[in-house]
């Protein structure tokens, strides 16, 4: 394989990283400062800051229950994606394996619902 | 094509896997390791499919994926569990004390 | 996209694991549905029937041979032995989780959840034991029953995880001794990952070299594949690694006795009999299947792991104080053993198959028998504490000291005749320097055995001597089963050599 081949790719890298050079340095020169309490605020995902328990900045411990329970079930979706790649060729067999498949994970879910797993408070 | 660079690539990861397991004295580092260990395993699976032309590698991925998030939130439960009682996922602390330490452990006030 | 062949399912073939995951499944609806007051009647129903019908389904299948589902599954004379092998130490280890006499609510917490020792745990402290137990293991035993007939590494890897992730939680729910039951389900849980990890990433490299994950797919690949060696040597090994961790081989060991002290020794039990045989399984079908035709190069490391664990499990297992730590060793040594029907190839499975079954009768009966030495904390498990127990309770120490004799492989007992049927088939199979070792080690792990029994009998009390319990029904068929077959293998086993004589070698085309 030939190094020209990845000629493109090293310039658009230069590219991308003058330019953000570029903008991150010229920003404070050229930019108006009006600042306000949001702005000052530390940056998380643009919504307002989880309120910290008091006593120390630890999260409760619910936020892990929910979020070990998403990755379980988000990340199940995943053998949906070859199925639906391959849905016509498979056809009814597929459609009938993805409903088992979904039924079991039914299962779980209506025991994490069931025993109050989902119950914010 | 010889594949050697991803090879070598998953190689290094793998190895930094194995690094952080047993240098790291972090439960949730170490489990953070072993998903380390398991990206090496999915590019190799990958590059071994792109090279022979092959569908059975890219299947083994997902399988791989699934059952890694599967085991990393029962590891997740087990280590803060753990951790509500000992207040420490230090793992060179496990085990340390003896058996009969186990009554002088001060209940833990839970954040809930 | 038209090119999909659906692959041909012989639902018979997997109807016994189709039972046991399909009553795992309905038991995790009866704990969302069912009212707390039923749970634990219609969950042990459902536990021992989903077991009973999946046998049944075994022994109707006995004479079947088939690759199935486009060789993810291979049922063979060998995997519906295992099979059945490890259905019928499940069900008599059950007898142990699901026992309700010796301490009240049963050996398992109620809601693990609580942090040990708070005002939460005291109160449910009179409280049943949770019911989720019996789901959790009817997952495990079908992993395992999935790993003993995979016949790609793929099906291979997913039932490894089915049986271990149900064993990591099960560790971690003891009603006493919270925090080194919790310590050892964090310890058994990331060792494990670690393990499962070099699992995958060998089974990677071999799909690498080969080109396909079946075992068979391995085995002619190993002749024809034009990859470098590398692969294949470092897939095998890594593979290898995470395969000995479940059977607890040297130096993949140290997990071991802390995860057996640690665990309720329901589980401890349901480990040393059912996953022990789950993992054989698994390793005689890799190495007969796969790997038979590159021997040359992996017996001789093999064989230096099975030399290192049978000594090392053997030598320190005399230096342990705590009866269960004792078991963990020798169940270490005891890997060692089965570890030579591995390397000795087919001409051990049979042997090897008949070892598992004798050994995990005897390792349930055993530690059925730990269950039931309590004071006011729990299990009294330090060996220092059964001194005299001979004095108070003959008979109970009388059928302890049988089960200890027949770990130590005295004769008219199953670990005699299991233990000379392995080295004998191992010496034809041309394995003498594994077979001297292994001789010489069982007469070095006959010694704590023996010192236990010195301990029982021959001792004064201590000060404060744990009483023996009288358990329910449960627990004296698990003791009753574990000294019977013990007695039994010992006396006449041929009619289970017979079986595994039938069961032949594995299905490797």
């Amino acid at each position: 394989m030939s190094l020209s081949q990845w000629v493109p790719l090293v310039v658009l890298f230069t590219l991308a990283t003058l330019f953000a050079l570029f903008s991150v340095t010229i920003a404070p020169y050229i930019g108006p400062r009006r600042y306000n309490k949001a702005k000052l605020e530390a940056y998380e995902c643009g919504i307002e800051p989880t309120p910290t328990p008091p006593g120390g900045s630890r999260f409760p411990v619910k936020f892990y229950l929910t979020a070990m329970l998403f990755i379980i079930f988000d990340i199940e979706i995943v053998f949906l994606y070859p199925w639906a790649v391959a849905f016509d060729s498979l056809g009814m067999f597929g459609f009938v394996e993805m409903l088992l498949f979904i039924v079991t994970v039914f299962v779980a879910y209506t025991y994490v619902w069931r025993r109050g797993g989902l119950d914010w408070d | 094509m010889h594949p050697v660079i991803p090879y070598v690539l998953a190689a290094m990861l793998f190895g930094a896997g194995v690094y952080g397991v047993v240098v790291r004295r972090n439960a949730v580092l170490v489990l953070m390791a072993v998903e380390l260990m398991l990206g090496a395993v999915n590019l190799v699976l990958v590059t071994a499919d792109a090279t022979m032309r092959l569908h059975t590698g890219q299947t083994l991925a997902l399988f791989v994926i699934v059952v890694a998030a599967a085991e990393v939130g029962l590891g997740l439960a087990i280590v803060l569990q753990l951790y509500r009682l000992r207040r420490s996922i230090v793992t060179d602390d496990v085990g340390a004390e003896p058996a009969s330490a186990e009554g002088e452990e001060e209940p833990v006030k839970v954040v809930a | 996209m038209n090119d999909i062949q659906l692959p041909a399912i012989d639902y018979a073939a997997l109807l016994p694991m189709l039972i046991v995951f399909g009553a795992a499944c309905v038991g995790i609806l009866v704990e969302a549905f069912a009212p707390r007051g039923w749970r634990f009647v219609i969950q042990v129903s459902l536990t021992i029937g989903g077991l009973v019908a999946g046998l049944v389904a075994i022994i109707v299948n006995r004479d079947l041979e088939i690759t199935t589902i486009g060789g993810a599954v291979t049922v063979d004379g060998p995997g519906l032995f295992l099979q059945g092998a490890i259905i019928i130490l499940g069900i008599v280890s059950l007898g142990l989780i699901a026992e309700r006499r010796l301490e009240r609510g049963g050996p398992f917490v109620a809601e693990a959840a609580h942090a040990a020792n708070s005002d939460g745990d005291k109160r449910q402290e009179r409280e049943p034991g949770a019911t989720e137990v019996f789901p959790l293991t009817l997952f495990a035993i079908a992993g395992m029953m999935l790993f003993c007939v995979s016949g790609d590494l793929l099906t291979m890897f997913v039932a490894l995880e089915v049986f271990s992730l149900p064993l990591y939680l099960l560790c971690g729910l003891a009603r006493r001794r919270r925090l080194i039951s919790q310590e050892a389900a964090l310890k058994y849980f990331l060792l494990g990952a670690f393990a499962s990890a070099f699992f995958l990433y060998g089974v990677a490299l071999l799909y690498g070299y080969a080109g396909t994950v079946s075992l068979t797919g391995i085995r002619e690949g190993v002749l024809q594949s034009e990859q470098s060696g590398i692969l294949l040597a470092a897939g095998l090994a890594l593979l290898a690694i995470g395969l000995l961790f479940k059977a607890a081989a040297v130096p993949f060991h140290v997990w071991t006795p802390d995860v057996y002290q640690g665990a309720p020794t329901p589980v401890t039990a349901l480990m040393a009999a059912c996953t022990k045989a789950a993992a054989f399984g698994g390793l005689l079908r890799v190495f007969n299947v796969a790997f038979e035709t590159t021997a040359w190069d992996w017996q001789p490391v093999l064989a230096t792991v099975a030399i290192l664990t049978m000594v090392v499990g053997s030598i320190l297992a005399v230096a342990q104080t705590d009866i269960k730590r004792l078991l963990a060793y020798s169940s270490v040594a005891n890997a060692g053993y089965l570890l030579v029907g591995v390397v000795s190839l087919n001409g051990a499975v049979g042997s090897s198959l008949f070892y598992l079954i004798a050994y995990g009768f005897s390792v349930l009966g055993a530690f059925a028998m730990v269950t039931l030495v309590r004071d006011s904390e729990g299990e009294a498990t330090h060996l220092s504490r059964w001194a005299g127990l001979g004095k108070g309770s003959p008979l109970f120490s009388a059928l302890f000291t049988f089960l200890m004799l027949g770990f130590a492989g005295i004769p008219l007992t199953s670990g005699f005749t299991s233990k000379f049927a392995l080295f004998s088939s191992a010496w034809d199979s041309d394995q003498s320097v594994l077979v001297i070792v292994g001789v010489l080690s069982s007469v070095v792990l006959a010694f704590p055995y023996l010192k236990v029994v010195v301990l029982l009998w021959l001792n004064p009390p201590g000060e404060e001597t744990p009483t023996v319990s009288v358990p329910s029904m449960l627990t004296r068929a698990v003791i009753f089963a574990g000294v019977a077959v013990t007695f039994v293998l010992g006396v006449a086993p041929s009619f289970l050599l017979d079986i595994v004589a039938d069961a032949g070698p594995f299905l490797a085309k």
